[in-house]
């Protein structure tokens, strides 16, 4: 089976400075994978070249995603082809509807894919259901995107957005932080909603809890811009029980 | 020093006996006003950028063009010219509306749906001769010692037009005036609009300015309002010219007690737009509302020049304008609000924001508070910013395309404004050509 995702040595620096320095990854349809290290590490920085954020470049290495070279293709294009960003801070954008914003993200995917727009009604009691999935008010939808919105209710946007979206491959940067623990339960419950056979979840976090509730089958770490450590689910309760500075340890051995 | 090209033109379009106003029976209002007008033009001459009020106003490039004087004239019948102009996009953004076109300078009045207490006139010597109110408001209200080319405008009155309202009628229906020229050679046009509103009248008056051919048209508008208590005015000029049009108005509104005079200026289209807005605030709790949004690319250009005055205690203004700068466009704003000594409990406010979406766009703003009383609420605010890149970046990573992204950002910015237009259908024109303009027509659907 060829992988939904594979990184092939990916690396990546910002005004000179390399932050990514080596990555290989390779995520198959079906699967969880969960990313994990301290801060600055270079999570963040690794979903924001899959998503094509313009800041960062790619100075060597590959990511084939459903056979496509992403990195030839435009943040949009990634998009419609399926690829999901949940941000690690979502962006507030006064005087544009959450509505708004939604229903022109999907008639711009639905277009790619050479489907005709959707009904305003249809597409009304869509958004309602997928709302619900993440227990959001409707009255949201009116509300300018993210403006205003609690730490959790821009969390639970996002994965409104991606059910909305219905990606092939969601990267999910942080979506526990700053969530109390109802909040971590509906937000997650939402992920594991959309989970399929035919779709795959990067889920980004730091914190083990989050993965009590999203199963990973694999466990990364990222630490200093390299993946140091790969196991399953048990490799994120260790981590819980011993913290980073033993894996430091152990990749400083090897390097 | 010579004579300029422009006032030499207006000096050989007046008149003898104009000029030297012989006593004989012709010599009334009118053409006592017009002499006045012309001995004015004569005296300020062409402002240049060293005026201070002229500043970033350049009109060197066309204003000594060979200039042919098209004048308004009210027709008999119906000529039905069609200036192929985007006029039509404007009146059918207005739903069932009341029309009076000037098309290459000849009046053409739709009156079948004009409501009882609406009228709608030829502004004639004999009218202002036989109505004291007209007689009273006419060039009471235009700068025509301080504004060139209101001093030109009134210089070559001759016709125009009246709407007056009644007291106590409610038009329901929006009026629109549209003056549309189509040019083969260079033209000066000069309309002129008395707008007379009586205790409690109330109004949507839509005054656009269409234009198309390749020859320079220069518009020398004035607009005279005179707003009687309890009247409410809401006036909207839209600027949606061609690359060909040199615009240059002065719109007045003297406000009565518990009277209101809303304007927007809407500069949609048009290679160079400039209006000067001028409200005063004549008696207590009258209040002016001034509106405006520019929409330029290329090397378009439109400076708005406002003064709100308030003349006595107990008004309120509000005053909000947005510009959105692309290509290499220039806006300009000046905001100037007086507060006499006597306007005790004053409230204005004021605030101009620019988006800009070219580094090459340019803009001036410069509000001028002069506030000589001290229980007065008065406050201004500008800011000048691109579009949020981070913004962007979230759309993009949704699927959506920088182009659309950016539309949907400026309508964003345009929205808090474009809220005050309370024509649903011209709202929508304002959006709609913001779609166009930044190529995300999608946004529409
Ligand atoms: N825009 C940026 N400019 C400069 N340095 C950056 C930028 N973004 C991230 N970095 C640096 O890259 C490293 C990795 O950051 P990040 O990917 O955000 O880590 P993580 O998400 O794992 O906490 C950090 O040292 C951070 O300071
Ligand atoms: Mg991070």
């Amino acid at each position: 089976m060829t992988p939904l995702l594979q990184i092939t040595n990916l690396h990546a620096s910002i005004e000179d400075r390399e932050i990514l320095k080596g990555i290989d990854l390779s995520v198959n349809a079906g699967e969880v994978h969960a990313i994990m290290g301290p801060n600055g590490s270079g999570k963040s920085t690794l979903a924001s070249v899959l998503a094509g954020r313009e800041d960062y470049t790619v100075t060597e290495g590959s990511v084939l995603f459903n056979g496509k070279e992403l990195m030839e293709l435009s943040p949009e294009e990634r998009s419609r082809e399926g690829l999901f960003l949940a941000f690690q801070y979502p962006v507030e954008i006064p005087g544009v509807s959450t509505a708004n914003f939604v229903k022109t993200a999907v008639n711009e995917s639905r277009k790619h894919r050479g489907q005709e727009p959707l009904e305003p009604a249809a597409f009304l009691s869509l958004m309602r259901e997928r709302m619900a999935l993440v227990e959001m008010d409707p009255s949201f939808l009116q509300r300018s995107l993210n403006e205003g919105f609690s730490g959790g209710e821009k969390k639970r946007n996002e994965i409104f957005q991606m059910a909305m979206l219905d990606p092939v491959l969601a990267v999910l940067d942080e979506t526990d932080s700053g969530l109390d623990i109802d909040a971590l339960r509906i937000v997650a419950s939402g992920v594991n909603a959309l989970r399929r056979a035919d779709n795959a979840t990067i889920v980004i976090t730091h914190y083990q809890r989050l993965l009590d509730h999203i199963v990973p089958d694999f466990v990364h770490v990222l630490w200093n811009g390299r993946i140091v450590k790969s196991g399953d689910k048990s490799l994120a309760l260790e981590l819980e029980q011993r913290g980073y500075d033993w894996l430091k340890q152990e990749s400083a051995v090897e390097a | 020093m010579s004579t300029h090209p422009l006032v030499e033109l207006a000096q050989r379009l007046v008149p003898a006996h104009v000029v030297d106003g012989t006593l004989d029976s012709s010599d009334g209002r009118l053409d006592a006003l017009r002499r006045e007008g012309l001995r004015e033009f004569v005296r300020m001459g062409i402002p240049t950028t060293r005026h201070e009020e002229w500043k970033y106003t350049n009109l060197f490039p066309f204003i000594g063009l060979d200039y042919t004087y098209v004048p308004v004239r009210w027709s008999e019948g119906a000529p039905t010219a069609d200036a192929r102009t985007t006029m039509t996009e404007v009146a059918s953004a207005l739903g069932r509306h009341i029309s009076i076109r000037i098309v290459d300078g000849v009046v053409e009045a739709d009156l079948k749906h004009v409501p009882v207490g609406v009228e709608v006139l030829e502004l004639t010597s004999e009218i202002v001769e036989s109505n004291q109110d007209v007689a009273r408001t006419l060039g009471s209200g235009a700068p025509i010692g301080s504004h060139p080319f209101a001093a030109l405008n009134t210089a070559l009155l001759e016709s125009g037009i009246l709407i007056r309202l009644r007291s106590g009628v409610k038009c329901e229906l929006p009026i629109h005036v549209s003056v549309e020229t189509t040019a083969n050679a260079s033209t000066l046009i000069a309309p002129r609009m008395l707008i007379i509103a009586e205790e409690g009248a109330e109004a949507d008056i839509i005054h656009s300015s269409h234009t198309s051919g390749d020859a320079t048209v220069l518009d020398a508008t004035v607009v005279e309002a005179s707003v009687a208590p309890s009247a409410h005015i809401r006036y909207y000029k839209i600027a949606d010219d061609s690359d060909a049009s040199r615009s240059i108005s002065s719109v007045t509104a003297d406000v009565h007690r518990d009277a209101t005079f809303t304007s927007h200026a809407l500069s949609i289209g048009g290679r160079f737009v400039r209006n000067d807005l001028a409200i005063r605030l004549c008696e207590p709790s009258s209040q002016g509302f001034l509106y405006g949004v520019s929409l330029l690319s290329h090397n378009e250009y439109t400076d708005n020049h406002t003064v709100v005055d308030h003349m006595v205690p107990h008004c309120h203004s509000e005053e909000l304008y947005k510009g959105i700068y692309d290509g290499s466009s220039t806006g300009v704003f000046n905001g100037k609000i007086y507060v006499r000594p006597q306007a005790q409990k004053t409230t204005a406010y004021q605030s101009n924001h620019t988006l800009l979406l070219s580094s090459k766009a340019q803009v001036q703003a410069k509000p001028q508070l002069e506030i000589w009383a001290d229980d007065v609420k008065c406050s201004h605010g500008a800011t000048m910013g691109q579009v949020d890149e981070e913004a962007i970046f979230y759309f993009r990573s949704r699927g959506i395309d920088e182009a659309t992204a950016k539309a949907l950002l400026t309508y964003a910015f345009v929205s808090e404004v474009a809220e005050k237009i309370s024509l649903a259908g011209l709202r929508e024109l304002v959006m709609r050509r913001i779609a166009r303009r930044l190529s995300a027509e999608s946004i529409l659907a």
